[in-house]
């Protein structure tokens, strides 16, 4: 299940920089929202899904 | 002594800061031409008859032999349509436009020679870095992921990838590449995937600067594909890797590499949305590095660490390469092919902007060379050492690093991309070995991956608006240009964008396929396996027979 989070909240960083696109036209704007997706989406990876396969990693089961 | 202290450090401070200076000091002004005196003359348009006047050898002269070279190629070497009339000027003009073609084709071959040639460093860098029992397998992956990401690419893959992509002017124009799948969003395309070119057979591709395309492209394709094997190195089943590696050649890297470089909707966005010239590549660091970067981190993850790497609580244990002279030969040797990669990347030599292979190849070279020191310097100072590993992990991170901006930027910007890539690559290994706990034996996902993102972004801030590839990039009108060069920040949002598509889509769809590797193939060998080490269990035979320890009986 953390698998299927992790991967929808890595998209979802990559949705919110495409609609970045239409939301604002101004540089900065777009500049904040690209940065909120890039933000988003490590967290999806780093935050989720490798959490997830630390939380079951080989080195633990010793 | 003071005083010649003083002076030294005075000569120092004034040599570094000499080149910055110089690059960002507004061009001087031309000198003021000399007033004229006479009006020039006229040029007198060439008639066929002046053609048909040629002084030509004569046959007696040819047959005398031409140690000098002052007889062989002149106008009796120009191919004429009709013999009766003799040379035309249509006959001169089509010669001239071949040779043009020709030297674009001659090119963008032998450097497409040069980067297959990059197999073989990988080759050589991942196996050193790995450990003897698995040195058969670790060459044997690098070895056939030549073979099996061509397949994949050659099938399905460039069609994908440029079956749209339209004019290439370079290389004759390459009009049966001319249909790319589109959708519209907020009310503009967005090309997504080309549809021409399946078995390079398909709708009129079998085409001769189709096939020049198709070869550079193919062995850049492949280059993504390599990085991969080394961050799996030591615990990958070989039946996995085939499985995966196809996926990624067919489908992962083609798709990103329309978006930025077939005509897809990245390289748009300076159209469509204003941000500055689209999304910018030059040669790779996104569309290659880091998306072989990124899939090598979501292979990684999936596959886990080897066994030993971490303690049971966590803790890094070093896994030491077998062979630090091929490791380094090998850095040396993908230096080399990168003259093909980044330079070759005009698809031309003789074209708009074609004379920029100068410039492209020095700056490759410089940001190698401040990536080797960067990263030397970082591990002296850190831990005591010039660590050698990291030395030449350091020299591949400034080349990938400068790989997208080697055609934007000047000198001054490539060392300055390079160092900072030096230094990156040493950070960034140690957060994914630490912070992340993911194992990657050759440090691929840092070198590829993290600096790949790096030499993207730093086009938004480094380049400097003095390229020119026949006035226009990606169908927007000038060069282009960075924050510190004046840009509005429009081309660093286009160029974020492109790294977030990279962590986000590019990073989903290489889990999403090796999930499911792992569920039907599974992507792992057994612990067994692992500890005797993949030769014999997965290839069948030893990498270096004659070093197994023997227990007498």
């Amino acid at each position: 299940m953390l698998i299927l989070i992790g991967l929808l909240v890595t998209l979802l960083g990559f949705l919110i920089s495409v609609l970045s696109l239409t939301l604002t036209s101004s540089v900065g704007g777009r500049l904040v929202l690209v940065l909120l997706g890039l933000a988003v989406s490590l967290f999806g990876i780093i935050g989720l899904l490798n959490k997830h396969y630390l939380k079951n990693a080989i080195w633990k089961k010793g | 002594m003071k005083t010649l202290n003083r002076s030294l450090l005075g000569l120092v401070i004034a040599c570094c800061l000499a080149p910055v200076g110089f690059a960002q000091a507004p061009a001087a002004a031309p000198a003021a031409a000399p007033a004229a005196t006479a009006p020039a003359p006229t040029p007198k348009p060439i008639t066929d008859a002046d053609l048909a006047n040629a002084p030509v050898p004569t046959a007696d002269a040819r047959a005398k032999g031409d140690p000098d070279g002052s007889l062989t190629g002149t106008a009796s070497d120009i191919t004429v349509t009709d013999a009766k009339k003799g040379i035309t000027i249509g006959d001169l003009a089509n010669q001239v436009g071949q040779n043009k073609i020709a030297v674009n084709f001659v090119w963008t071959l032998v450097t497409g020679f040069l980067v297959m040639f990059m197999q073989a460093g990988f080759a050589i860098v991942e196996t050193g870095l790995c450990r003897a029992k698995n040195a058969n397998h670790t060459m044997m992956m690098n070895f056939m992921v030549y073979g099996v990401g061509m397949l994949a690419y050659w099938l399905i893959g460039f069609a994908i990838q440029m079956g749209g992509v339209g004019a290439e002017a370079n290389l004759g124009g390459t009009p049966p590449l001319s249909a790319e799948y589109a959708i519209t969003l907020f009310g503009k395309p967005f090309g997504l995937w080309g549809q021409n070119g399946l078995f390079l057979i398909h709708k009129g591709t079998y085409d001769v600067g189709v096939m020049v395309l198709f070869l550079f492209q193919m062995v850049f394709m492949d280059t993504a594909l390599t990085i991969v094997t080394g961050a799996a190195a030591e615990r990958w089943k070989y039946a996995a890797f085939v499985v995966s590696s196809f996926l990624m050649g067919a489908f992962t890297y083609p798709l990103f590499a329309n978006w930025a470089w077939g005509g897809g909707w990245l390289a748009n966005l300076g159209v469509n949305f204003g941000l500055g010239k689209g999304y910018c590549d030059f040669a790779g660091s996104g569309v290659v590095h880091a998306v072989g970067g990124i899939t090598a981190l979501a292979v990684s993850m999936i596959i886990g660490p080897r066994i030993g790497k971490y303690t049971r609580d966590g803790k890094s244990n070093a896994i030491l390469a077998h062979d630090i002279v091929i490791v380094l030969t090998g850095c040396f040797i993908l230096a080399f092919g990168w003259f093909g990669f980044n330079p070759g990347s005009t698809l031309g030599a003789s074209s708009n902007g074609g004379l920029r292979i100068g410039s492209i190849a020095v700056n490759t070279m410089l940001a190698g060379m401040a990536g080797s020191f960067g990263a030397m310097l970082y591990m002296w100072l850190r831990y005591g050492k010039p660590d050698a590993s990291m030395s030449g992990n350091g020299l591949l991170a400034g080349l990938v690093a400068i790989t997208a901006p080697s055609g934007f930027v000047n000198p001054v910007g490539a060392v300055i991309i390079g160092l900072i890539a030096g230094v990156l690559v040493c950070l960034s290994v140690e957060f994914v070995d630490k912070v992340m706990r993911i194992d990657d034996p050759v440090g691929a996902i840092s070198v590829h991956g993290t600096n790949g993102l790096w030499g993207v972004i730093s086009i938004g801030l480094f380049a400097d608006g003095k390229s020119n590839y026949g006035g226009s990039w990606n169908g927007v009108t000038g060069s282009v240009t960075g924050l510190f060069y004046g840009d509005n920040g429009g081309q660093m949002v286009a160029q974020l964008i492109g790294v977030v598509t990279l962590v986000g889509f590019v990073f989903s769809l290489s889990f999403v396929f090796n999930l499911l590797v792992d569920w039907f193939v599974g992507q792992r060998v057994s612990a067994k396996t692992e500890l005797q080490g993949l030769d014999l269990p997965e290839m069948g035979a030893l990498g270096y027979p004659e070093f197994e320890l023997k227990t007498p009986s």
